[in-house]
């Protein structure tokens, strides 16, 4: 990825617009931008078009109109050699979590930093950080089929940041947690944006965004909603 | 962690998830390369074989009379002007009569009452070349018959017939076996690979999404078919071996056997089919990952 200069879009989309066939409009005409070492909330309802969204600017899905720019790369021209290397620096929480139900916990977290040839031992560090500061460190050897899906959700945002990537999508992180496991998930989000990492929440958990100071952009049926600007300072870091 | 090593635990962790799949196609490997480098193992020392009677195959020109001294200069013109030969020698009525008392033996006594004259001078040919150039020897038979004085020209016809006919069918029997190996090797890893390749769709679908590269995917698919080619081949080979010294150690003793003197591959040619088959199955490996994975 390139540098990161203050106040310089790591994210930027201008006019999106996604159909899904025959001719499901998951959404129209989207512009936001998001410069390094922000944390955004993207709310909504079910169905507003959020996860399409997080789709879009990890490149998974393509825009049919417009433009997605993920570190100064133009996702419709990006070369095929060039997509791993984004993606590594792009840590995805799914929101069906996306595991492998036959490899354990800590399997399943080095499989992110297995793919950019981590140190071995780099990589056991990182994992049983993770798993404490998630509270899952009895979990290390377990399959990841027989965890609850709480505890499948919390692996799958321990994989999405034991890269330490650029951009964190995270796609209704807290869905399946009670408040505390929230309030551990939250505070490793936290940390991560801190470091520098810039954070994108999806979410229509208005426990998780209501009092916070960052930014919060609303989608409603795939159309953006003038976007609610909750800290003085994020807004001036907008371009 | 360095590519390889990390490729290496990933290529051990489809090893351990699909043995009993990759288990049989190094069965079919193993097989294919017994069967193909058997059939050769055989063709190779009959080649060889036949390379020893060509060099111990000889025209004989029976006469009608003993040429004088002018005649045999004008005989040996005449070969020579039709083919390059290794040695042309004359063979009086006496020293015909000479040779058989003395293969005769103890038996020698069956001449007694016969005229020593009684057997006809002959002209030994022979050629510079082997059996494998039968139609030669055939027409130089035929043109030897017309020299002035012959009556019959012999060089054991049916012998040397049936043994080049016995190596062209073997030879057939090689190309026959090689493509079957080149076939089911290929079709098998391809397969294997495929199976692999679609039980585990889901995992690379998170790999991909993880930001995997294609070298991270692909090498170790590869390397499995790395594997197959190289223990495949390998097995076959050593199962051949045992097969040989077991033929050796039962069979020796006077016969064909000792006649023909079987030798087992030089470790070129064991070379040789232990990379074919390592490129046969890394290739179909390389096909099938082309093929079904969308990468």
């Amino acid at each position: 990825m390139d540098t990161k200069p203050a106040n310089k879009s790591i994210v930027e989309i201008v006019r999106a617009t996604k159909i899904y066939t025959p001719d499901v409009v998951a959404l129209e005409d989207i512009s936001i931008s998001i410069v390094y070492g922000e944390l955004v909330f993207l709310t909504g309802m079910s169905g507003a078009g959020k996860t399409t969204l997080l789709k879009l600017i990890c490149g998974i899905e393509h825009p049919d109109k417009g433009m997605v720019e993920v570190a100064g790369k133009d996702l419709n021209r990006i070369k095929g050699g060039e997509i791993p290397r984004l993606r590594q620096q792009i840590g995805m929480a799914y929101q069906d979590f996306k595991l492998l139900p036959d490899r354990t916990v800590a399997q399943n977290i080095s499989m992110a930093m297995e793919v950019s040839y981590q140190n071995i031992r780099t990589i056991k560090k990182r994992v049983i950080e993770l798993l404490r500061k998630l509270r899952l460190e009895h979990k290390h050897d377990a399959l990841a089929g027989n965890l609850s899906r709480g505890e499948q959700q919390r692996v799958a945002i321990a994989r999405a940041v034991a890269n330490s990537p650029t951009l964190i999508l995270a796609d209704e992180p807290t869905g399946n947690l009670d408040s505390k496991t929230t309030k551990l998930v939250m505070e490793l989000f936290e940390q991560c944006n801190i470091s520098g990492t810039t954070i994108i929440i999806a979410t229509h958990d208005e426990g998780i965004y209501r009092r916070s100071a960052n930014r919060v952009l609303e989608l409603h049926s795939g159309h953006l909603i003038s976007p609610a600007y909750n800290s003085i300072s994020t807004l001036n870091n907008m371009p | 962690m360095k590519f390889f090593s990390t490729i290496l635990v990933q290529t051990n962790r489809n090893l351990q998830k699909t043995w009993p799949t990759q288990f049989m196609t190094l069965l079919t490997v193993s097989l294919s390369v017994l069967i193909f480098s058997f059939f050769f193992l055989i063709y190779t020392n009959m080649i060889k074989a036949g390379e020893r009677l060509g060099d111990d195959l000889r025209l004989t020109i029976y006469l009608e009379e003993e040429p004088v001294l002018e005649m045999q200069e004008q005989l040996v013109r005449k070969i020579t002007n039709f083919s390059p030969v290794e040695e042309i020698r004359f063979t009086s009525r006496k020293e015909a009569y000479e040779r058989l008392s003395e293969q005769l033996g103890d038996n020698v006594d069956v001449l007694d009452d016969l005229d020593p004259s009684f057997l006809p001078p002959s002209i030994e040919v022979y050629p510079k070349k082997n059996l494998s150039n039968l139609a030669q020897i055939k027409r130089f038979s035929e043109y030897l018959s017309t020299l002035p004085g012959a009556v019959k020209v012999q060089y054991g016809q049916e012998w040397v017939e049936r043994f080049n006919y016995f190596t062209k069918l073997l030879q057939i029997v090689v190309i026959l076996s090689g493509s079957l190996l080149i076939l089911t090797t290929a079709f098998m890893v391809a397969y294997t690979i495929r199976l692999a390749v679609v039980a585990r769709q889901g995992e690379l679908e998170i790999l991909r999404l993880l930001g995997a590269t294609n070298g991270y995917i692909r090498t170790p698919f590869l390397i499995e078919g790395f594997l197959q080619g190289l223990l495949g081949s390998t097995s076959g080979l050593f199962a051949l071996f045992f097969l040989f010294r077991w033929i050796q150690m039962r069979f020796t003793g006077p016969g064909i056997l000792q006649l023909v003197e079987f030798t087992f591959f030089s470790p070129t040619i064991i070379a040789i089919i232990v990379a074919a088959s390592i490129i046969l199955c890394t290739g179909g490996s390389f096909s099938s990952m082309r093929k079904f994975m969308r990468i």
